[in-house]
């Protein structure tokens, strides 16, 4: 520690240098973690699914609808505590700019379902009595302004119909990106090709070891009907939404590997000028008697401070941005954008990284000269 | 007004190491730059490229994708004798056609994305130029066999020749693969019509493609099908229709192209301006000298400008050259708007690499804009001084 005075003043000495340097840190890493919060912020619909939950679609592909009278077969099955039409609409609100995802349900089995939607009792009896009713999730109400009351037309593409739904009620939860309205309203209003059709149920089961039991006996009932499902835990679905992404993930780890590269590139630069500038007085530190050791800890201190306030700014500024704006709400496909704790461990212990690794050699090498090449440079 | 060029030359030889390490920083950035818009490139490439200037597609009025879309056989019937459609010893040139999705694990994965099945007719090779298959052969009418396209058997699991797959309850093999000189249905499978409608149990199309006789004829004749109150229908150009579906996919990463080229070259404009503050710094005596020989101050500014712009262009240049494999790298997302696979290659285009090539030497410019200034303000008794 009782160096820490001379590696200050050495970290002092050149200001601008220390000051571009760490800027230069300061938004890499910024770069790094909004980069790794889109990774991370995939995998959510992973994470929040319900061990609980099952989803049931048609065999063949989501492309393809499933009739609503499997779901009184799927009652039956032993382990079901409930059961519900979970059906994507695909609407649009006045231009397909605005997307968020919309849903047919059953408001009356929809809190024994999903719950962790939560909304006051009233909303929910609202919603419950309101054919035409729908609710909106919180991010939805802060995008669009929704307020209860309020009227507003979904045109859905799919089945070439506007309905008009009136807003009952804004819930908080896991997924506040979405409107729920009451599957028997729309069902109504659809042509006769599309009627009594649902795209997807969503189950939910006693306990959690009876989903893969739950799921295989779904399947086996309709095995034979023109209609096969494939019902597979939330989980499971939700990654086969991940999958679908391709080659996303492995190109964004390309960049964050790029960026890692080019910081190393710039904090290796900056040390090296450092280091060679002051090869005089590493002759003179040698002269009075500082070993070889002592000497290159002193320039490895030196970065890994620099690396730190840079790296403290950097995940500073992030963390604190993204739960000030959430910016999700602008990114169609994701829920939330928050960075995890991970992330921004990730982040530090990756600067600190590239600040050893920065300065370690041209240290090492100048700190080996004798007193006196180092004192003959002319650096 | 006198340049120093040749000084300015000899100190990026001389420094070879700093020089090169603020040219690789560049360089990654413009690398990122182009691996990003050569993705949104490809893209949109595969997309546009897609449709041939007269073919017009008709689909049910409010569909965004054929998927979601069907046309009756009625409706067939009406629009293949308009006026306006093209004929080939004496039969229109148009085929309705029927689009389905499957589900297939990619290879190595247990889980996958939507492929999509597309039932044709014989009218259907001839509206599609570039249709060629490379392995195997043609399905034939009437029976459960299916060409598959060469990149699609690539990435997905039981797809090769002789595999089988199901559509609903019937099994189809796979007699052949394909290849359409990257069009976007080079990610599909491709089916006899009639077999695929007994199927899926499905009594109409899904869409109807024709090719027109002229681009006006296009123009009117797509407003005839769309206003027509009776026929529920609308109808577009090809190219329109595949471009429209680019938008979101290659929209956003251009978005993302420009955040991440954003954050990237500030990072790398600090570098480059730390770089020549040093250089600035250790060549004072130098500049003081350059000055007694009668350069000026101006002169002196923009020679420092050009030597960073110049490690700049190196750097692009280096990015140039590490984002160029990328041509040979094909890759696969789901297309937001069908719900299916699309593939694609990444295109590092002439004009993507010539942008790549002036936003380096804007780096540069930026980067060394203040150390050059100071460089010029030397007062020349100081400068030689230091």
């Amino acid at each position: 520690m009782k160096y820490a005075k001379l590696i200050f003043k050495n970290i002092l000495r050149n200001k601008r240098r220390t000051l571009l340097t760490i800027s230069s840190l300061v938004v890499s890493l910024f770069l790094i973690i909004s980069l790794a919060t889109i990774l991370t912020e995939f995998d959510r619909g992973t994470e929040e699914a319900s061990p609980l939950r099952l989803v049931s679609r048609h065999a063949v592909s989501l492309g393809f609808v499933i009739p609503m009278a499997h779901l009184q077969k799927m009652k039956t099955v032993p382990g079901v505590k409930e059961a519900m039409p979970f059906s994507w609409f695909g609407g649009i609100w006045k231009d397909e700019r605005n997307f968020f995802a919309n849903f047919a349900v059953d408001a009356r089995k929809m809190r024994d379902v999903i719950p962790e939607i939560k909304m006051s009792d009233a909303d929910w009896q609202a919603f419950i009595n309101d054919r035409q009713g729908a609710i909106v999730g919180a991010k939805l109400v802060k995008l669009y302004g929704f307020t209860p009351g309020q009227r507003i037309t979904l045109k859905s593409p799919i089945y070439n119909q506007s309905v008009e739904f009136i807003i009952r009620g804004v819930y908080t939860g896991s997924d506040e990106k979405t409107l729920y309205f009451q599957y028997d309203y729309l069902n109504e209003l659809l042509p006769a090709w599309a009627k009594d059709n649902v795209s997807t149920f969503s189950i939910v089961t006693n306990s959690a070891e009876d989903v893969p039991r739950v799921g295989q006996a779904i399947d086996s009932i309709f095995a034979n009907s023109d209609a096969p499902t494939k019902t597979e835990s939330e989980r499971e679905f939700a990654l086969s939404f991940q999958t679908m992404m391709g080659g996303v993930k492995t190109f964004l780890y390309a960049i964050m590997a790029a960026i890692t590269f080019s910081l190393l590139l710039v904090m290796g630069n900056t040390m090296a000028m450092t280091v060679r500038e002051r090869t005089k007085e590493v002759g003179t530190l040698k002269a009075i008697g500082f070993q070889r050791g002592t000497i290159t800890a002193l320039f490895l201190g030196e970065a890994l401070v620099v690396a730190s306030i840079g790296a403290g700014i950097g995940i500073g500024a992030a963390a604190l941005l993204f739960r000030l704006v959430d910016v999700s709400i602008v990114i169609p496909n994701l829920l939330a954008f928050v960075p995890t704790n991970q992330t921004l461990a990730m982040a530090f212990g990756l600067s600190i990284l590239v600040g050893f690794v920065s300065v370690v050699y041209s240290a090492y090498r100048v700190s080996g000269l004798t007193i006196a090449e180092a004192l003959r440079s002319t650096e | 007004m006198a340049l120093p060029i040749k000084y300015n030359i000899r100190n990026i030889i001389v420094r070879k190491g700093s020089t090169l390490a603020t040219a690789f920083t560049i360089g990654l950035t413009v690398a990122v730059f182009l691996m990003v818009m050569a993705l949104a490139r490809g893209i949109d490439m595969t997309l546009s490229s897609s449709g041939e200037p007269l073919n017009m597609i008709v689909l049910r009025e409010g569909s965004t994708a054929e998927l979601n879309s069907s046309v009756t056989r009625e409706n067939f019937n009406d629009l293949m004798f308009l006026d306006g459609v093209e004929r080939e010893a004496d039969k229109p040139l148009a085929s309705g056609e029927l689009v389905t999705l499957i589900y297939k694990a990619r290879k190595g994965m247990s889980q996958g994305s939507n492929v999509t099945v597309r039932g044709v007719g014989p009218m259907s090779f001839k509206l599609r130029s570039g249709f060629q298959t490379v392995a195997g052969r043609l399905f034939q009418p009437g029976l459960t066999e299916a060409v598959v396209s060469k990149r699609i058997a690539e990435r997905f699991q039981g797809l090769d020749i002789g595999d089988k797959f199901r559509i609903q309850t019937t099994d189809y093999t796979v007699v052949g693969l394909f290849d359409s000189a990257g069009k976007a249905f080079e990610s599909e499978i491709w089916v006899d019509i009639n077999s695929l409608a007994s199927t899926t149990k499905r009594d109409g199309y899904s869409s109807v493609l024709m090719r027109v006789k002229d681009p006006n004829t296009l123009a009117s004749l797509s407003k005839r099908i769309t206003d027509d109150p009776k026929l529920h229908l609308k109808a577009v150009s090809e190219r329109t229709f595949y471009e429209d579906q680019q938008g979101t996919a290659s929209g956003a990463l251009k978005y993302l192209a420009g955040f991440i080229t954003f954050i990237m070259s500030v990072g790398a404009g600090f570098a480059g301006m730390n770089t020549m503050y040093a250089a600035v710094a250790r060549r004072t005596k130098e500049i003081g000298t350059l000055r007694v020989l009668g350069f000026g101050r101006l002169s002196i500014l923009i020679a420092f400008l050009l030597e960073s712009i110049a490690i700049a262009v190196i750097g692009a240049v280096i990015g140039i050259v590490l984002a160029l494999p990328l041509n040979f790298v094909s890759t696969g997302t789901s297309n937001w708007v069908t719900f299916s696979e699309i593939a694609f290659n990444f295109k590092v285009t002439p004009d993507l690499m010539a942008l790549a090539l002036l936003f380096g030497a804007i780096i540069g410019f930026i980067g060394s804009l203040l150390p050059s200034i100071r460089a010029s303000r030397f007062k020349i008794v100081d400068a030689l001084r230091a």
